[in-house]
């Protein structure tokens, strides 16, 4: 086999693993692009809820990774974690978890905006807000 | 300097207006209302870690954020 052969055999599967190397490139692209995206509304989201919260909420948060708040119709405590499913846990006067309440703002949003809105919404508005939440006596924290 | 801060899947859009300024402050309206027409929660920070529920635009409100309709999880 002649070196012209040789060429034309291999001239297939190396266009097919240079198409190959392109896509995986531009994938590569994708998913960083995104990853990066992703990381940077989430410190800016980070940033914007620690400005809103009070210096004792903010000190909680940073040591323990949750906070409380008042509802503002009841007086009741919640605690808030860091998370975006069932974070929302009711307390009893004494600490012990009562419940936890899932409801959150619609949309794709980083996790510091989605526990400022739950924030807001349970200490201006908490009927409104625990009136669309799901309720659920399992506790998982 | 007055913000407004819409909550997005980037973290957030921020709107800086002069609210001494009347065109500004009309825009800045404008946004207050097309925004909360559409389903979002306005709020003001009233103090550390206080903030108010705004149904009406507020002119002397410093700093309002946002957030999308809340929905049950």
């Amino acid at each position: 086999m002649g070196y012209a052969d040789l060429l034309a055999t291999a001239a297939v599967p190396l266009g097919i693993l240079l198409v190959a190397c392109g896509i995986a490139l531009v994938l590569y692209e994708l998913v960083t692009g995104w990853r990066a995206r992703r990381t940077n509304a989430e410190r800016k989201a980070a940033t914007l809820l620690k400005q809103w919260l009070t210096p004792a909420q903010l000190a909680q948060y940073e040591t323990q990774g949750h906070f409380d708040v008042t509802g503002c119709h009841t007086g009741r405590r919640y605690r808030i974690r860091h998370g975006r499913q069932a974070n929302i846990i009711e307390l009893d006067a004494r600490g012990g978890r009562l419940s936890a309440w899932c409801f959150g703002p619609e949309g794709e949003l980083p996790t510091g905006d989605v526990l400022l809105a739950q924030k807001i919404a349970l200490e201006t508005d908490e009927f409104a807000a625990i009136g669309i939440a799901n309720r659920s006596s399992h506790v998982f924290y | 300097m007055a913000t407004q801060i819409v909550m997005d899947k980037t973290g957030d859009s921020r709107h800086e207006f002069d609210a001494a300024d009347a065109a500004a402050l009309a825009d800045a309206e404008r946004r207050f209302n097309e925004l909360t027409g559409l389903g979002f929660t306005a709020a003001a920070r009233t103090g550390s870690g206080q903030s108010e529920l705004l149904r009406t635009f507020d002119p002397t409100a410093e700093e309002t954020v946002f957030f999308p309709r809340l929905q049950g999880g």
